[in-house]
């Protein structure tokens, strides 16, 4: 399917209440999904030091 | 739905992540189940932060957890418990979970972090005289207390239902004395500051923050399940194999061939100093010192130590959280400490106030006095076990898991 075929059965779908539901669903999921991948990694590994004892 | 399209479907997406939240953390702890015995064996470093795999070896019937300092884990050796006892010699493996640097303030926030999971677990607090008597004032240094810092521990005390609100306190005004850990999250600082601070308007407050505080566990939590199911991940076919080889342990034997491996790595010097350690004390050595000369800046130094405190408010952890703990310590190294200038019974400074501490809470101590005049047990001043002392404790956690000790 061509870009331009994509964005009319898209524009076809948010005219209609489930088809429009479903995109924002799917675009509200994206979002929480990008923003669990920029800011969902931890750190919890032992710090780089360099243990010189007493 | 057809009024509110944005509000069904902002519903819609959290219901979908919520269930795929719920999802990733049972598979997440499926993994940890499946491999913490393999994890126990290897350096864990890279999820020492985190308390996931924690709580789940504290649920190992097989697995004895200890937590501590630099003494158990700055020598590499055969001898070194995850090594001595990988393939369950006597039916059970260490989870050591001590790291460099590490002291009784950050074990009191680790122990803490492991939550209602604690309670009635039998859990081994392994200490030794090295920051009481060497370390400036007796406080961890700054830098050792930084790299062993987790934003998931004080968290998970500061909201931690089980502890009192004056074991809280205490906590908060001890970890505010190292502001660079807390910089990095505002709401830490706030939270720390309102424990702090015994007001009623402080302790409201800090009550009503209890929403927001667990949910950042929460997101803490979740991260430290993925960072432990990565490392997992990245483990080769060899390294999840566990093997089990039952076997009688000549602890004579052993103790003959460590000490003779002791000897050979101690020929630099005449004080049976390990030869890694030697070179950043020998300065020490190059003059002499008059038998107790230094007894009485030793008692001092000693005495006023601040991990004490730290120690207090470790085992109120402990107590508080109901954990079947035991203290272990290691010992002086008598006779090193006796060629600068400090006599045996300045060093018993150290035992008594050990047990002047830990004895009102009732934890049953193990001091190693009885290793103090060992030769070759330690490998420097600071108490690290040598190849030969570490055959001793050895033998000790073997005691103590099958409940030979205490």
């Amino acid at each position: 399917m061509s870009i331009k075929g994509l964005m009319t059965s898209i524009i076809a779908a948010f005219r209609s209440p489930v088809g429009r539901v479903a995109l924002l669903t799917a675009y509200y999921v994206a979002i929480i999904g990008l923003l669990v991948v920029l800011y969902g990694k931890g750190d919890f590994g032992a710090t780089e030091f360099v243990y010189q004892g007493f | 739905m057809k009024r509110l399209p944005h509000l069904a479907a902002a519903l819609a997406a959290l219901l979908a992540t919520a269930a795929a939240v719920v999802a990733y953390t049972l598979y997440a702890r499926y993994s940890e189940n499946k491999y913490v015995h393999a994890v126990a064996a290897l350096d864990h470093g890279e999820i020492s932060r985190g308390i996931a795999m924690e709580q789940v070896a504290l649920r190992q019937p097989d697995l004895l957890l200890i937590y501590g300092a630099s003494e158990l884990v700055l020598l590499e050796t055969e001898y070194e418990a995850t090594r001595f006892f990988s393939t369950y010699p006597t039916g059970f493996m260490v989870f050591n979970a001590a790291t460099k640097g590490g002291s009784s303030l950050t074990v009191a926030q680790r122990l803490a972090a492991l939550g209602p999971e604690l309670r009635g677990r039998r859990v081994i607090f392994a200490i030794g005289p090295a920051i009481m008597t060497m370390a400036p004032f007796g406080d961890v240094a700054v830098r050792h207390y930084e790299a062993n810092f987790s934003q998931l521990h004080a968290f998970a005390l500061a909201f931690n239902p089980d502890l009192s609100l004056e074991t809280k306190r205490l906590a908060a005004v001890r970890m505010l004395n190292f502001p660079e850990t807390l910089s990095g999250n505002p709401f830490l600082v706030y939270t720390m500051r309102r424990l702090a601070d015994p007001s009623p308007l402080s302790t409201a407050i800090h009550f009503l923050s209890y929403p927001l505080g667990r949910l950042q566990i929460a997101i803490l939590q979740l991260q430290d399940h993925y960072a432990t199911v990565e490392y997992i991940h990245h483990l080769s076919a060899a390294e999840v194999t566990v093997s089990r080889e039952p076997r009688t342990i000549d602890w004579r034997d052993l103790l003959a061939v460590a000490a003779a491996e002791q000897i050979e790595s101690s020929d630099s010097n005449p004080y049976g100093v390990d030869n890694s350690q030697w070179p950043k004390i020998k300065e020490l050595f190059e003059t002499p010192a008059a038998p107790g000369s230094r007894d009485a800046d030793f008692i001092n130094d000693v005495t006023i130590a601040r991990e004490w405190d730290d120690l207090r408010l470790a085992l109120r952890v402990i107590k508080e959280s109901g954990a079947d703990a035991l203290i272990m310590s290691s010992p002086m190294n008598v006779p090193l400490w006796e060629v600068i200038g400090v006599s045996e019974r300045a060093q018993n400074t150290y035992y008594d106030l050990l047990h002047a501490v830990v004895d009102p809470f009732e934890v049953p101590v193990l001091d190693g006095r009885e290793w103090g005049r060992i030769p070759y047990f330690s490998m420097d001043l600071a108490s690290h076990a040598s190849r030969k002392g570490w055959i001793y404790v050895d033998q000790r956690l073997d005691d103590i898991y099958h409940r030979r000790l205490p």
